[in-house]
C-alpha cells in the first residue's frame, strides 16, 4: 500500500500497529482469567474451562493442547503439575479457544445490526520528535460498521489478516490521511 | 399471459393534468401574498431554482404539478376576499374599527400569510395576528411595521409605552406559570429549540408500560439507567465544543493491578473523628448532603490523553491525577485534613511514600496549610463545562421531581448520575466509557466538597466532629444557621440526632 510506513520510528515517533491496538482491545472486551497462569488458581480456571465439556476437550486439541485425557485429569486433580512449555500450551489453547467462543458474541454487538461501532484512533506519540518534523495529528473518531473480517481474523490469532482486515475495514475510511492512524497510541471502542 | 389488471390500473391512474395558470400569473400570485420563493420551495418539497423555472415558463408535472395548483388556487382566492374587504371597508366610508377580531378571523381561513390591510395613516390591520412585539401575544395591529396591540388593555405587558420594539422579553402573567418556549438561531431565523425531555419521557414511558405500577416502573428505570445516562450524556455534548473522549490511553498509576485490586489513585476520602470533645453534654446532629455526586460532576475534567510532567508546579488549567507529598496537618483536633493522610492509608498503595492524589481542587488554597508538594503530574487540558449541561438536566429533573413529589423520578434520576459515577472507570456495565481518571476526580471532588463543607461549619463556629465518606458531616451547634435544610442540591437532611458527653443521661451513642 502506498501510504504504509516503512521506516516508523525513525524521528523519534512512538506508537503501536492500529491492528495490534484493535486485538488488544478486543483481547479486554473478551474478558480472559484474569489471574496468571502461573498462580494455581488461574491454571484450574483454564483447565475447567478447556475441559468443561467433551466439545471443549475436543477445541482444546484442536487449538495445540496435545497431552492425554489422563494428563489433564492429572492435573486437575493436583497429583501432577504441568511443566513450563505446558503450562505454555494451555495458555495458548485457553486463548485461542476462548477468543472462538466470544467471536460470534462480539462480532454480533460490534456489528449491531448494521449499526456499527464507534471506534476512536488516538493518534502516536510525537513528544521525542524534533519540531521540523512533527506533524499536526488530531483525535479522529469513525463508525465502523463490517467487524468480520477483523474479528474472524483476531480469533484466528492472524497478525497478517488482521492488520489487512484493520486497515481495509477501518482504518482507511478515516480518508486520505488514513496513513497517519497506521501507527497510534490507542484504539478505543465499546461492544 | 398479459396482466390486464396492471393495464386497468394504469388506465385508471392516468388522468387530465391539472390546468395551470400562465406563469407570469403565478409569480404575481406569490408575490402579491408577499411570500419569498424558498418559502413556497420548502412547503412544496422542491428547490427555489424549480419554483423560479415554473413561473419562467415551465410547467411541473405529477403530485408536484397538483400541489402547485392547490397552492394557486388557494392565493386566488384569498386574494380575492382581502379584495373584497378592502373594497367593503372603503365603501363603507371610514377606517376599520379596530379590536374586532371576529371578523378578521374569518380571512384567516388559509394559511400563515402576511397580507396587510392599510386602514389609517399610521396604522395597519393584519388579516392573520402576529406576535405583538411588546408584549408576545398575538396583535391584529401594526404600526410602522411593528405588530403590536394598540389598546394598553390588551397589551399584557406591564410598561405598555416601551419605546423600541425589540428585546422586550413576554412576561405575561400566565406565561410565568407554564415553561417557555426554548428557541435556538438557526441562520438568520430562530426556531424552537427540539429539546426533547428524555427524562420525562423515559418515566412516563415506563409508568405506560407497566400501567401505572409504581414500583415495577421503578425497578425498570433503575435497570436501565446506565444506558440511559449515557445516552442523555450524548444527547448534552450534542453541539458541543470539545468531544467527548471515551477510550484515551491511560498511565498505569490509573490501571488496576490485579482484577480485584485498586489503581495506584488515592482520593482523599474523608474519615475522621474529632478526637476529644469540649466538657458537657452536646447534642450532635449528623448532617446529610443531598446528591453529592450530582453536585461533584462540576468538577475540571481533563479532555485528552493525560501527559506526564515532573516538577512542582500546577497548572489551574489542567486537571489530572499528581504524585504528592502531602502538607503537614496541624489541625487535627477541630478540622479533618485537607489531604486526609493519616486516616486511611490503606489507599496510598503507591510504591513511593507520597500519594498520587487527585489535586481536582488545589487552586483554592485553604488557608490552613500549604499547598501539597507534587512531584510528578498526568495531566491534560481541562474544563468544567464539559458535563455542566448533563448536570442541569439531571438537577433540574430532581428539583421537579421533589417539586411534584415524582418518587419515580427521583429514583430514576438518583440511580442515572449514581451509576454514572461509579462505572465511568474500566467498569463491564458502562463500557461506553473508560474514563478513570474522571471517575477519580468526580469522586475526590465530591470529597473537597464535604470538606468545604466542613470548614464552612468550623468558620461559622459550629463544632465539627465527624467527617465520613461521601456526604455525611456531625456538627454540634445551631447548624440551621449555616446550612439551610432541605431536600435540594444545596440544602442538607439530617439523617440522625444524638447526645454525647457527661450530662445526666450520658453516653447514648
Amino acid at each position: 500500500m502506498p501510504e504504509r510506513n516503512i521506516d516508523f520510528g525513525k524521528f523519534g515517533a512512538r506508537g503501536i500497529k492500529g491492528h495490534e491496538a484493535a486485538a488488544r482491545q478486543l483481547d479486554a472486551l473478551a474478558g480472559f482469567v484474569a489471574t496468571p497462569i502461573t498462580q494455581h488458581c488461574g491454571l484450574l480456571a483454564r483447565l475447567h474451562y478447556l475441559t468443561r465439556t467433551d466439545r471443549a476437550r475436543q477445541a482444546a486439541r484442536e487449538a495445540g493442547l496435545t497431552v492425554t485425557d489422563r494428563t489433564l485429569n492429572a492435573w486437575l486433580d493436583g497429583r501432577r503439575s504441568p511443566s513450563r512449555k505446558n503450562l505454555q500450551a494451555v495458555e495458548a489453547a485457553y486463548r485461542t479457544v476462548r477468543r472462538h467462543n466470544v467471536a460470534r458474541y462480539l462480532t454480533v454487538r460490534l456489528n449491531r445490526e448494521g449499526r456499527g461501532t464507534r471506534v476512536e484512533f488516538h493518534p502516536l506519540n510525537q513528544s521525542q520528535v524534533t519540531r521540523p518534523h512533527q506533524r499536526v495529528l488530531s483525535f479522529r473518531t469513525l463508525n465502523v460498521r463490517h467487524w468480520d473480517r477483523i474479528v474472524e481474523a483476531w480469533a484466528n490469532d492472524d497478525e497478517d489478516a488482521l492488520d489487512d482486515a484493520w486497515i481495509n475495514d477501518a482504518t482507511a475510511d478515516l480518508g486520505s490521511e488514513w496513513g497517519q492512524y497506521e501507527y497510534v497510541t490507542n484504539v478505543g471502542f465499546a461492544a | 399471459m398479459t396482466d390486464f389488471g396492471a393495464i386497468d390500473a394504469l388506465l385508471a391512474g392516468a388522468r387530465k393534468e391539472v390546468p395551470l395558470p400562465p406563469a407570469e400569473e403565478r409569480r404575481r400570485l406569490r408575490e402579491e401574498l408577499n411570500l419569498s420563493r424558498p418559502q413556497l420551495a420548502q412547503a412544496l418539497s422542491v428547490s427555489s431554482s424549480t419554483v423560479a423555472g415554473w413561473e419562467t415558463g415551465r410547467d411541473p408535472s405529477g403530485e408536484t404539478r397538483e400541489k402547485y395548483a392547490y397552492f394557486l388556487e388557494g392565493a386566488r382566492t384569498k386574494l380575492a376576499a382581502v379584495a373584497a374587504e378592502s373594497h367593503g371597508a372603503e365603501a363603507g366610508g371610514g377606517p376599520e374599527e379596530p379590536g374586532d377580531p371576529a371578523e378578521l378571523h374569518d380571512t384567516e381561513e388559509l394559511d400563515g400569510t402576511r397580507a396587510v390591510v392599510h386602514d389609517g395613516d399610521d396604522g395597519a390591520t393584519l388579516t392573520t395576528p402576529q406576535p405583538c412585539v411588546l408584549c408576545g401575544q398575538p396583535a391584529h395591529h401594526q404600526v410602522a411595521g411593528f405588530p403590536q396591540h394598540l389598546a394598553p388593555a390588551d397589551c399584557g405587558t406591564p410598561t405598555p409605552s416601551a419605546p423600541s420594539g425589540h428585546g422586550t422579553p413576554p412576561t405575561p402573567a400566565s406565561a410565568s406559570a407554564r415553561r417557555g418556549v426554548k428557541i435556538v438561531p438557526v441562520g438568520r431565523r430562530l426556531k424552537s429549540a427540539d429539546a426533547p425531555d428524555l427524562i420525562g419521557s423515559a418515566v412516563a414511558a415506563a409508568l405506560a408500560e407497566h400501567s401505572g405500577d409504581v414500583e415495577a416502573a421503578t425497578a425498570a428505570l433503575v435497570k436501565r439507567a446506565i444506558p440511559d445516562a449515557m445516552a442523555l450524556l450524548d444527547h448534552s455534548r450534542m453541539g458541543g465544543r470539545y468531544e467527548l473522549v471515551a477510550h484515551p490511553w491511560l498511565p498505569d498509576v490509573l490501571r488496576k493491578q490485579s482484577s480485584r485490586g485498586a489503581d495506584q489513585i488515592w482520593e482523599a476520602r474523608p474519615k475522621w473523628t474529632r478526637p476529644e470533645l469540649p466538657p458537657g453534654e452536646h447534642e450532635i446532629t449528623a448532617l446529610d448532603v443531598n446528591g453529592a455526586y450530582l453536585s461533584a460532576l462540576k468538577t475540571h475534567l481533563p479532555l485528552g490523553q493525560l501527559e506526564h510532567s515532573t516538577g512542582d508546579h500546577h497548572d489551574r488549567r489542567r486537571a489530572g491525577v499528581h504524585l504528592i507529598t502531602p502538607p503537614a496537618w496541624g489541625h487535627d483536633a477541630y478540622l479533618p485534613n485537607r489531604s486526609a493522610a493519616g486516616t486511611n492509608p490503606a489507599r496510598c498503595g503507591s510504591p513511593n511514600p507520597p500519594c498520587v492524589s487527585c489535586c481536582g481542587c488545589r487552586a483554592r488554597s485553604t488557608g490552613c496549610a500549604p499547598p501539597p508538594q507534587i512531584h510528578e503530574s498526568w495531566t491534560s487540558g481541562a474544563t468544567e463545562g464539559l458535563l455542566e449541561k448533563f448536570r442541569v438536566t439531571l438537577k433540574d429533573a430532581r428539583d421537579r421531581a421533589i417539586a411534584d413529589g415524582d418518587e419515580v423520578t427521583l429514583e430514576y434520576v438518583k440511580a442515572m448520575y449514581s451509576k454514572f459515577v461509579s462505572t465511568l472507570g474500566e467498569s463491564n456495565y458502562n463500557r461506553e466509557l473508560y474514563r478513570t481518571d474522571w471517575m477519580h476526580l468526580i469522586r475526590s471532588q465530591a470529597f473537597a466538597n464535604l470538606w468545604w463543607k466542613a470548614h464552612r461549619a468550623y468558620d461559622e463556629g459550629l463544632l465539627v466532629v465527624r467527617a465520613m465518606g461521601t456526604d455525611e458531616l456531625h456538627v454540634s451547634g445551631d447548624w440551621r444557621a449555616v446550612f439551610p435544610e432541605g431536600r435540594g442540591v444545596a440544602e442538607v437532611k439530617v439523617k440522625d440526632v444524638y447526645a454525647v458527653g457527661t450530662g445526666p443521661a450520658d453516653d447514648d451513642t
